[in-house]
């Protein structure tokens, strides 16, 4: 027997198969869990406080003074729903308005030196030095002090691009741990419980074949009116939910009812490998988890296609439109 | 069927460890959210071009790569790419080409082209828009963006070459549907996004030119240098019965003045045309999908939107 006879690609089908289902339910949680932290918007709020914080203003001389009258602006206000941090702010308007606190003193339309003149009135502290750091090389045009001004934006939402980007990734990695934990969803004992159990495996790789045939966990495009080409809708499709008879048979291969070895063993001398080998387990899940859906949906199909190449009925009987299913969702 | 032995269990964990890092390695394009939300309905970009590097005598016109284009390499003031501009039917733009071998190199001209993003020439490094272009050492060098067809090459307009390319005893006629889309519908794609950047990650594509049937499927909608219709794709001289080639309707983009632009004009839906197109990346669909990005960052499964610049009406 060659590694690819069936009962090794049955097992194989199976766990990527569960991985899939697994990613499916992190991906969900982790929408979730930023959408309650509101992890985007904090992470700008973050970034413009260390843009703008240790700056008195004129009337104020505590130091978050000069935040605080960038928060009360109106073309910031306006951006708030129910006192929550906007997501995104455009450069334009933090240049807008930093110019216009800088220049508050003076009515009506502002030039260069009312920037200039503004900026030196005000106490010393962070922004001001920043400010008038920057506009000292604008050639003494306004146009081009806003644009240093969005530069500075620009850079600073860079770091916070990169500390969000980092924050989602462990995000991600803590989810699929506590989502790994909960469901002791352990791979070796995964492997174990379908290679020993032909009945499950036969019930996983059934239930597999018809994901397989679901679209692609993701996000798909639509352009609902065909008269107008510039105007798309994006949605998640269906394939990113979890079918009644997959959640029972996430409930059969995990848990922590009837596959607690290691407390059964505890009394034998093998205790501490089968503790070793759960952690194994489990370090191979959360890896596979941090992948995506997407990526083991890909792969459940490569392995549905080597497994059933030719011989199946279902897929024999497939529509042409199967691949394009899978391909776009 | 058998139980799963000890040796099978290890061989198979190798295998699932093994298979992510065995995915091949993709180039990314880094573009500013400013300028694909500036150009994802257009057809074209005005710029100043500076010519580099380019062809003496246009490819020849034939299969595979004899498509007739003559190729630039040049580096612009609007999208700061590495890039290539291609002038189509090159012989029969016999003044523009001649302009162009009067040209020394690092001479700039103004030049309106249709932008296109595609990775088939994408070379093994990420390319950033904004950062420093190094100067071209031959006319074909790694980029991801040309400007593919030219319209406009300093005072030569070119939009007459949007036509069938075809010499006296040949003519070029792109890679049949099926065979070409099918490859487009399956070209892998990531997209991720920062406040100001949208990245693009794919790998190298193939079938650069594809010879079709579009059956409109709404519209076309005017936008301000050309027309924008979704059609369905056929291969050429199918029956009407025929399932389309693509899973949903493309967006078919043509350029205004040209005769492909000229003709969609009057065209409704239902209507059909035989055409010769070049696919380009669908910005406005990248822009829809970073657009409604919640929490995750990142899109990575729809496979790479992409949508078909036609060049030219063919005969049945």
């Amino acid at each position: 027997m060659g590694l690819f006879n069936s009962t090794i690609l049955e097992v194989a089908i199976g766990v990527i198969f569960i991985y899939l289902l697994l990613s499916i339910l992190c991906t969900a949680a982790n929408e979730w869990v930023a959408a309650i932290t509101r992890r985007r918007g904090e992470m700008l709020r973050q970034g413009i406080r260390q843009l703008l914080e240790n700056q008195p203003t004129r009337g104020e001389a505590d130091t978050e003074a000069f935040l605080r009258e960038f928060y009360n602006h109106p073309l910031i206000t306006s951006m708030m729903h129910d006192k929550n941090h906007p997501t995104y702010l455009s450069p334009r308007t933090f240049a807008a308005v930093v110019t216009d606190l800088f220049t508050a003193a003076k009515p009506g339309v502002v030039a260069f030196d009312d920037l200039e003149a503004g900026g030196k009135e005000l106490p010393e502290g962070n922004v001001k030095k920043s400010v008038l750091a920057l506009v000292q090389r604008s050639s003494r045009d306004l146009e081009a002090a806003q644009v240093a001004i969005e530069g500075w934006f620009n850079d600073a939402m860079d770091r916070v691009n990169g500390w969000y980007k980092r924050r989602t990734q462990l995000w991600t990695i803590m989810i699929a741990l506590a989502l790994t934990l909960v469901a002791n969803a352990d791979t070796i004992h995964i492997v174990r419980q379908l290679g020993t159990d032909p009945v499950l495996r036969a019930a996983v790789v059934e239930e597999a074949k018809v994901r397989a045939q679901k679209p692609r966990p993701t996000i798909s495009v639509e352009y609902k009116d065909e008269d107008d080409p510039t105007n798309p809708t994006v949605t998640r499709n269906e394939g990113n939910q979890l079918s009644e008879k997959e959640l029972n048979l996430l409930g059969q291969l995990l848990g922590w009812h009837d596959n607690d070895n290691v407390s059964k063993d505890k009394a034998g001398k093998d205790w501490k490998r089968l503790w070793l080998e759960r952690i194994i387990g489990w370090l191979l899940t959360i890896l596979a988890l941090s992948l995506g859906a997407p990526f083991w949906f890909d792969m459940l199909n490569k392995v549905m296609n080597i497994r059933f190449a030719g011989k199946s009925p279902d897929e024999a009987s497939k529509k042409p439109d199967k691949q394009d299913a899978k391909l776009r969702a | 069927m058998y139980p799963l032995k000890r040796f099978h269990i290890c061989l198979l964990l190798v295998w699932l460890i093994a298979s992510p890092l065995t995915a091949h390695a993709d180039i990314t394009v880094a573009l500013t959210k400013g300028f694909v939300k500036k150009y994802k309905d257009k057809a074209t970009i005005p710029t100043t071009f500076e010519v580099d590097k380019h062809h003496n005598t246009p490819n020849p016109i034939g299969g595979g790569s004899d498509d007739g284009d003559v190729h630039i390499a040049g580096r612009d003031t609007v999208v700061k790419l590495p890039m290539v501009a291609e002038i189509i039917n090159g012989k029969r733009e016999s003044d523009t080409f001649n302009f162009l071998k009067q040209m020394s190199a690092g001479q700039s001209v103004p030049m309106v082209g249709v932008w296109r993003l595609w990775f088939e020439h994408p070379g093994s490094e990420d390319q950033v828009q904004g950062d420093p272009v190094a100067l071209p050492a031959d006319t074909n060098p790694d980029h991801i963006f040309e400007f593919h067809p030219v319209a406009k090459f300093a005072n030569f307009d070119c939009l007459d070459s949007f036509v069938p390319i075809a010499d006296q005893s040949n003519e070029f006629r792109g890679y049949p549907a099926d065979k070409a889309f099918g490859s487009y519908e399956q070209r892998p794609g990531t997209i991720t996004a920062t406040d100001n950047a949208i990245m693009i990650m794919s790998n190298q594509a193939r079938y650069n030119y594809a010879e079709f049937e579009m059956r409109l499927t709404g519209k076309p909608k005017e936008v301000a240098d050309g027309y924008i219709v979704l059609a369905n794709v056929f291969n050429a001289g199918a029956p009407p019965s025929a399932d389309p080639l693509t899973e949903q309707p493309r967006r078919m983009i043509f350029v205004k003045g040209s005769p492909p632009a000229d003709k969609i004009a009057t065209m409704v839906k239902g209507d059909k045309l035989h055409v010769l197109g070049i696919p380009r990346v669908n910005l406005n669909e990248v822009y829809a999908i970073v657009s409604g990005f919640q929490g995750h960052d990142e899109y990575s499964a729809g496979g790479l939107p992409y949508e078909m610049i036609i060049v030219a009406l063919l005969k049945d």
